[in-house]
Parts: C-alpha cells; sequence; structure tokens
C-alpha cells in the first residue's frame, strides 16, 4: 500500500510539474498570450509619395522600406501603384523597393501599405557593424577646431558609449566657437550630424545614421534621424540632438545611412508623407498571422492547428474534463448526489443548446411526465425493457410535441432540442427510474435535484470563455487536471454534508 | 465556515468514518471486485454459507427457468410458510412472504390472499429482471420464513428486525439492531426510515438508536425505550459474524442477520459497502475501531499467527464491547 502511495504521489508530482512547465514554456517562452482579450497594438503605417512625372521618360522610384529586422514583424505589405513595377531588394541592412514605369504623366501617386505588430517577431541577430574606420579628410581651421574639441571629449570618456554621448553634448552646446564654426552657422540637425560624424571618424569610432518613424497616431511626420555605432558587442543608439541613448520602443527603424528616403528618377518635386494608424487586434489572432509570416511555426502542432469547424468541436470537447472535475468536486468533496458521473456532464453539454434556464425548465418538465408514466405503467406490472422503451418513445413524442407548439407559438427555443439532448433525456429518465426503483422517490428527488445543480454549475463554468480559450490554448493544463484527480482518488477525509450528517454525534458528548 | 472547521476536526477526533474513507480505505482496498457476486447473489451467498457450516434460512428450492416455475407447487409441498425473493434484488424489492395457506390458495403476512397463478406470474416477473439491478435476468429463491423472536415484539413494529455487524477482516468492529417503522414500511433499510439501534458487542445490550441520522432513545411508532434490551444468544450472532470472512473473502462488509424464534441466529445476506449511519446509533467512530484492529492484525503477521472466528471474536468483544452508556 505504501508503494502505491509513493507511486501515485510520483505521478501526481510528475503530472502537476509537467503540465506547468509546459503551460510556461507556452506562455513565457512562446509568449501565447494569457487571455483573448490580450490585444496588441497593430499597426498601420502608410506611406504615400506623390511627384511630378516628366513627360516622355520611363520613371524610376526608389524608396526605403523598414528592413523588419528588430523587435517589429511585418503581418502585412502592400504596393499600391497602377502601371507601375514593383521590386524589392536589400542591401547593406536596408531594404528598399522601385516603383518603375515607362511612361507617365503628370501627378503621381504611389502607396505603400506596411502592417506590422510588436510582439511574436523573432529574436532575429542582428547584423555586426564594423568597429574599424578611416577618419574623414579635413583640413585648415576646421581640423584645429576639431582637434580643440576631441581632446577635452577624450579627457571626459571612458569608452565608445560615453565618447559619444559626449561629443554629441558638446556639439548641441552653444556658444562653442569651435562647434560655431565646424557648423558653418548651419544648425540644421542634418549638419550637426555631419559634425558628430567629423568628429567621430577622427576618433575612429564607427557611426551611421539611422532614420526613424515613431508609432504615434499623427498624419504627417518626418523621419527622426538617430545614430547609432557599434562598441564591438551591440548597437548603441543615439539621438543626435538631446545625446538621449537607446532607441524607445516606439521606434521603427526605416533605412540606415545618409541616403534620401526617395530617389526619382524621370520625375520630379517627390514628397513623402507618412500617416500612422492602429488598432487593436486579438492577441491570438496577430499571433497567428505573424506566425504565417514567420514560417517557423508555434501554432501548428497546437489545437488551432485544425480546421476552423473542428476546432469549434474541440472547444466543447476540451472543456469536459473541466465538467467531469465539477461533478467530482460537488460528489466527492461537496457530497452532493447526482446521477452517475456522466450524465450531469452531458446535461450541461445539452445546456448549450437549450440555454441553462430553458433547459432546466424542459428538463425538469420532460422528467416528470416521464417519471409520471414511468409510475402510472408500474400499476400494469410490466416488465423492465418494454416499460422502458414505452418511456423513451414518450419522451420523443412529448419533445416532438413541445418543438411543435413552440413553433407555431413562434418560439425558436423549442427547437433546440436535437437529437443530442433527447437522447440525453431518455437517458436521464432512465437512469431516474432505476433510482426509483433501487432507492425511492425521496432519493430519486434529491438525486435529480443534485443532477441539474451539477449540470448548471458545469454548464457556467464550461462556458466561461476565458476558460474555455485557455483550456484550447493551452491543453496541458489538463494535465495538471488528471493529477488532481488522482490525488482525489484518495481523498479519505470528510464530504461537506457528512459534517452535517454527523452532527447529532457531537451533540451530547 | 469555522464552524465546520470545527466540526471536521471534532469528527476526526472521535474517529468517525466518512463516505470517502470508507471507499478508499477499505472497500477497494479490502473487497475485490471479482467477489462481490458472492454477496450481490443471495443463492451464491446462501450455498457458500451451507458449505462452510454457517447458519442461513433453510433453502426450499431455486427457480432459473420459466419452464422450472411449474415445478412450484412441488416444492412447496411440504411448507405452510416461505419467502420468495429474487436473488439479485435491492431494498427488499420483490420479496412475498407467505404465512399460511387458506383453502388452496397462499395467504401473506399481511393477510392478503394469493393464488397460485398469481405467485407464478410474480416469479415469472423476477426471472425478467423487473427486480434486479439493471434489468438482467434473474433467478428465484424460495425459503424458509423467519419468525423473529418475540423479544422485538415490544421495541419494533412490524416486519422483522435485522442485526447488522461490520466485519473487517474477520474481526466485527461495530454492531446495530434494525427495527422497521411505519415510515419504512416493515423494511429494515435505515435510509427507508428504520431506527438503528448500536448494540455492544460483548454483552449483546442494546445501546442508544438513530433514526434519520438523528440520535434517539424511544421508538416512534411504539414509544418504548431502545436501550437496555439484551438480545439473546449474542455470541451466536458475533460468532456467525466474524465467520462469513472466510465465507466471501471480503474484507470489509456488513453481514445482515435475523433471530428466529426456533433456529437462532441465521444470516441473512452480506453487504459489500456497508452503511455509515451504524456509527450514529453507536455512538462511536468505525475509524478508531479499524485502526485498532489493523493495528492487531500488522502484529499478528509479525509473528505469522492467523486466529480462528472464534478468537477474532474475542478481541472484538474485549477491545469495543463493555461501553458504559452516560445517561
Amino acid at each position: 500500500m505504501r508503494s502505491a502511495n509513493t507511486h501515485l504521489k510520483f505521478l501526481v508530482a510528475l503530472l502537476v510539474s509537467l503540465g506547468l512547465a509546459i503551460t510556461a514554456y507556452q506562455i513565457f517562452v512562446i509568449g501565447i498570450p494569457v487571455t483573448e482579450d490580450a490585444t496588441d497594438n497593430l499597426w498601420t503605417v502608410d506611406t504615400k509619395v506623390e511627384f511630378q512625372a516628366q513627360t516622355g521618360k520611363p520613371v524610376k522610384v526608389n524608396m526605403f522600406v523598414p528592413p523588419m529586422t528588430e523587435n517589429y514583424v511585418s503581418l502585412n505589405e502592400s504596393f499600391i501603384s497602377n502601371n507601375y513595377g514593383v521590386s524589392v531588394q536589400r542591401d547593406n541592412g536596408n531594404r528598399s523597393l522601385t516603383w518603375s514605369a515607362r511612361r507617365a504623366k503628370g501627378n503621381q501617386t504611389l502607396y505603400y501599405r506596411l502592417v506590422l505588430s510588436k510582439r511574436y517577431g523573432s529574436d532575429t541577430p542582428e547584423a555586426k557593424g564594423s568597429i574599424e574606420r578611416a577618419p574623414l579628410p579635413v583640413e585648415g581651421a576646421e581640423k584645429i577646431a576639431a582637434e580643440a574639441l576631441l581632446s577635452p571629449i577624450r579627457q571626459h570618456s571612458a569608452d565608445i558609449e560615453t565618447f559619444v554621448r559626449e561629443t554629441i553634448r558638446r556639439v548641441n552646446r552653444a556658444g562653442d566657437d569651435n562647434v560655431a564654426l565646424l557648423l558653418g552657422g548651419d544648425k540644421s540637425i542634418e549638419r550637426k550630424v555631419q559634425v558628430i560624424d567629423l568628429l567621430l571618424s577622427l576618433a575612429r569610432i564607427p557611426m551611421e545614421q539611422v532614420r526613424t518613424i515613431k508609432l504615434v497616431e499623427i498624419n504627417s511626420q518626418e523621419p527622426e534621424l538617430w545614430l547609432r555605432s557599434f562598441n564591438g558587442e551591440k548597437w548603441l543608439y543615439f539621438n543626435p540632438e538631446s545625446g538621449q541613448q537607446g532607441l524607445p520602443a516606439d521606434r521603427l527603424i526605416w533605412w540606415f545611412g545618409a541616403n534620401e528616403l526617395v530617389s526619382l528618377e524621370g520625375g520630379k518635386n517627390a514628397k513623402v508623407t507618412f500617416s500612422l494608424n492602429s488598432n487593436q487586434l486579438n492577441a491570438i489572432r496577430v499571433a497567428k498571422m505573424s506566425d504565417e509570416k514567420a514560417e517557423a511555426s508555434f501554432l501548428e502542432y497546437s489545437l488551432y492547428g485544425l480546421p476552423l469547424s473542428t476546432q469549434q468541436t474541440y472547444k466543447i470537447m476540451i472543456m469536459i474534463p473541466i465538467g467531469v472535475l465539477v461533478i467530482l468536486i460537488l460528489r466527492n468533496l461537496i457530497g452532493i448526489q447526482t446521477l452517475g458521473t456522466f450524465t450531469p456532464v452531458l446535461i450541461a453539454l445539452a445546456f448549450r443548446e437549450t440555454q441553462v434556464g430553458f433547459g432546466i425548465i424542459l428538463f425538469t418538465f420532460i422528467t416528470a411526465l416521464g417519471l409520471s408514466l414511468r409510475s402510472y405503467l408500474e400499476h400494469l406490472k410490466l416488465q423492465m425493457l418494454p416499460r422502458l422503451s414505452i418511456v423513451l418513445t414518450f419522451v420523443v413524442v412529448i419533445i416532438a410535441v413541445i418543438s411543435l407548439f413552440s413553433h407555431k407559438l413562434g418560439l425558436e427555443r423549442g427547437l433546440a432540442i436535437a437529437l443530442f439532448p433527447m437522447v440525453i433525456l431518455t437517458m436521464t429518465i432512465e437512469r431516474l427510474s432505476i433510482t426509483w426503483e433501487e432507492r425511492g422517490g425521496t432519493q430519486t428527488f434529491k438525486v435529480a435535484v443534485g443532477t441539474i445543480i451539477a449540470a448548471s454549475l458545469a454548464h457556467m463554468l464550461m462556458t466561461i470563455p476565458e476558460l474555455v480559450y485557455f483550456v484550447f490554448t493551452f491543453p496541458a493544463v489538463l494535465l495538471i487536471l488528471v493529477g488532481f484527480m488522482l490525488a482525489m482518488g484518495r481523498y479519505r477525509g470528510y464530504r461537506l454534508t457528512e459534517l452535517f450528517r454527523f452532527k447529532a454525534m457531537l451533540k451530547d458528548s | 465556515m469555522l464552524n465546520l472547521i470545527k466540526t471536521w476536526k471534532e469528527l476526526s477526533a472521535k474517529g468517525i468514518m466518512g463516505i470517502n474513507r470508507r471507499n478508499a480505505d477499505f472497500v477497494l482496498k479490502l473487497n475485490r471486485r471479482d467477489l462481490y457476486p458472492v454477496v450481490d447473489d443471495k443463492i451464491l451467498t446462501k450455498e457458500r454459507a451451507i458449505a462452510a457450516g454457517i447458519h442461513v434460512p433453510e433453502l426450499y428450492g431455486i427457480i432459473e427457468t420459466e419452464k422450472e416455475a411449474q415445478k412450484l407447487g412441488e416444492i412447496l409441498a411440504n411448507h405452510k410458510d416461505f419467502v420468495i425473493k429474487p436473488a439479485q434484488g435491492a431494498g427488499g424489492d420483490g420479496i412475498i412472504v407467505i404465512a399460511d395457506r387458506y383453502e388452496g390458495r397462499y395467504k401473506s403476512v399481511s393477510g392478503k390472499i394469493i393464488g397460485h397463478e398469481e405467485l407464478e406470474h410474480h416469479i415469472s416477473s423476477i426471472l425478467s429482471g423487473l427486480y434486479s439491478l439493471g434489468g438482467h435476468r434473474d433467478r428465484v429463491l424460495i425459503e424458509y420464513r423467519v419468525t423473529p423472536d418475540p423479544i422485538f415484539k415490544s421495541i419494533s413494529y412490524e416486519g422483522v428486525p435485522d442485526i447488522r455487524i461490520i466485519v473487517l477482516m474477520g474481526y466485527p468492529v461495530m454492531a446495530m439492531l434494525r427495527l422497521p417503522t411505519r415510515q419504512s414500511g416493515g423494511k429494515a433499510n435505515l435510509h427507508q426510515g428504520a431506527i438503528g439501534v448500536g448494540v455492544d458487542l460483548a454483552t449483546g445490550l442494546t445501546l442508544k438508536g438513530t433514526w434519520l441520522n438523528n440520535k434517539i432513545t424511544k421508538h416512534p411508532d411504539t414509544a418504548t425505550e431502545v436501550s437496555g434490551v439484551q438480545l439473546p444468544d449474542w455470541d451466536g450472532f458475533m460468532k456467525l459474524a466474524a465467520g462469513c470472512y472466510e465465507l466471501c473473502g471480503l474484507g470489509y462488509i456488513g453481514v445482515d442477520m435475523v433471530l428466529d424464534q426456533d433456529k437462532g441466529p441465521l444470516i441473512l445476506e452480506l453487504n459489500a459497502r456497508p452503511g455509515l449511519n451504524i456509527q450514529i446509533a453507536n455512538d462511536a467512530g468505525l475509524t478508531t475501531r479499524a485502526n485498532i484492529v489493523e493495528a492487531h492484525l500488522a502484529e499478528l503477521a509479525k509473528k505469522g499467527i492467523t486466529e480462528t472466528p472464534e478468537e477474532r471474536m474475542r478481541f472484538a468483544q474485549e477491545h469495543f464491547g463493555h461501553i458504559t452508556q452516560a445517561e
């Protein structure tokens, strides 16, 4: 017996930890959302390119598009452009698309739409940058000014990170003569970046420009200029004006380098506007969409891999253990008597089709009629099988009549009794009448009420959408359930009703 | 909530056994499923008992097929009174007790006159499974009619009172006298409203009673005190019950017995899942007593001894008997 106990404990521990581990893996490693309501921001970035085509010349528009290598994943990309051929190419960490047409006339408008989401992007390792670079050529007064700037920067810095920060700080400081000379009166950010670039190059620190788009819902924004530098391990991002380090989470990298966003051949006055839009989307759908994109699929071997209609069935089926658990708790812990174990669960399933309130009324009504017929047949001294057959036939007739009446009255509910609830009803009546035979009327009443309570409770639990989602998405919780059921198999404590049953024994002692 | 926890603690301090414990520690552990037919089928029980020399009501005949039903007259030829029972019936359904003959017909205990054809129809109903669990085909048992000892007249309403003893691995651990009431319709089933009266294992003196989960001291129909009645031939009951372990091989059973005024203690049937209300009747917990028996068994197993039914009876009487009841 002892060995059996250890065995059982081991099995329970194994199942529970396995269930927990799988679920934890799904939640924390794969990142499947815990509730269906967990929504992700889904961003739609519309890029509009307008220009005037020069008549008679072939048109070629080259535009950078996000390389999508970091925290964002593209769910959908579309190119709206009549009469233009589109091609996308990658080079040097950038991605660009080319619209081309043999001839075009007048104002042209091209659209590029990108739908992206933040999560589920697999961590692709960033390409390493170079840590070597040659100094940019500089001469005369500028060289002296640059060197004059560099020596305090060197003194105030310890590594690449602090050096870049210090450089940005100094270049942005107003009133420095050396900086003023280098900027040459141009205080635009582009010029500042050029100066920073020059200074860093003299210190042989690599630097790269990064253009980003901020993910906020505003209708016009210019790509924001950032700097990045590779320190041998990772890329460090800097804001060239404030010196702020680290790219905020809401920035989407559009392209790297000093090139213009759009280069145009055979046209003029190119103008690009960005408009951003966010909408919330059910997280699991986002996961599915990014899954399709990413090819590496974590949902493929889950129940989501089934066809939709089958999924619906499984959503019901996978909740049956939950219902059984309810019955188990009600019977062995609380002490409510029910008709067998599975019957209340089946009735709960039938409630899906009839709704609880109507279902209870219907079940009570039909069962009561069936049982009264049975007690009438009792007087005729019929044998068991013929008697049950008569009851079952009677039930079918009652159900048909109810359906007919409710249809005539315009109540669609009555028609809800499909084949499934009918089978369960007849089964219930059969089992109830056996109970009646064996244990008497009071007992039957108790059992029937217990069954209805158990079924309603099971139904309520089995239809909580959050719970359905959770169990369906993380089926490993069923292992935990089995562990609990196993443990219940050796539960020896009192049932709640027994506390009342034996209360009399404590009265005078 | 706190109250419930308190009740729980008190109950478990008293050693009261709950259904979960009964099932997990006793019924599932000690009662082999394949031996259940021995207790479920009254004919099998009787055959085993006769073979083991244990007293049961005398078997007059068995009817297994409709054809054999014609032998009914033959079987009954020498008996004025008898009982017809389904072998696998439950809750006392389908039992006809004939007390006398009346001009070629039969007269039941309640005075109803029954014709021979009616009796045959009843037998064919039993055979077809009208009274058996789940409607299986059944067999008919015709046996000696027990006349309850007059000792019970004062504390019993009608029907036959019986004595149940819970036997754990052959050791009687608790006993109860079950008295039919008006509410139970003459049946000795506690959940149908019969009274359970605890019995001192050593002396056979009745203790207080239980009725519908409450403690009582008087019979609700006759208003006579139920305690302090000396059951005759108590050691005979105890011996019978202790011997039932060898008879059926089940480790945890309820043995139902009757006291016939001529033949003394007789075994009526065995129950593989005896109820727990016997604890209320005895004001004692089954778990406590079961633990004592299990400790004793473990000790015996170490020494390699097995005890005879007689020794087991003595052990039980020594450890569980001689209860002084607080008035």
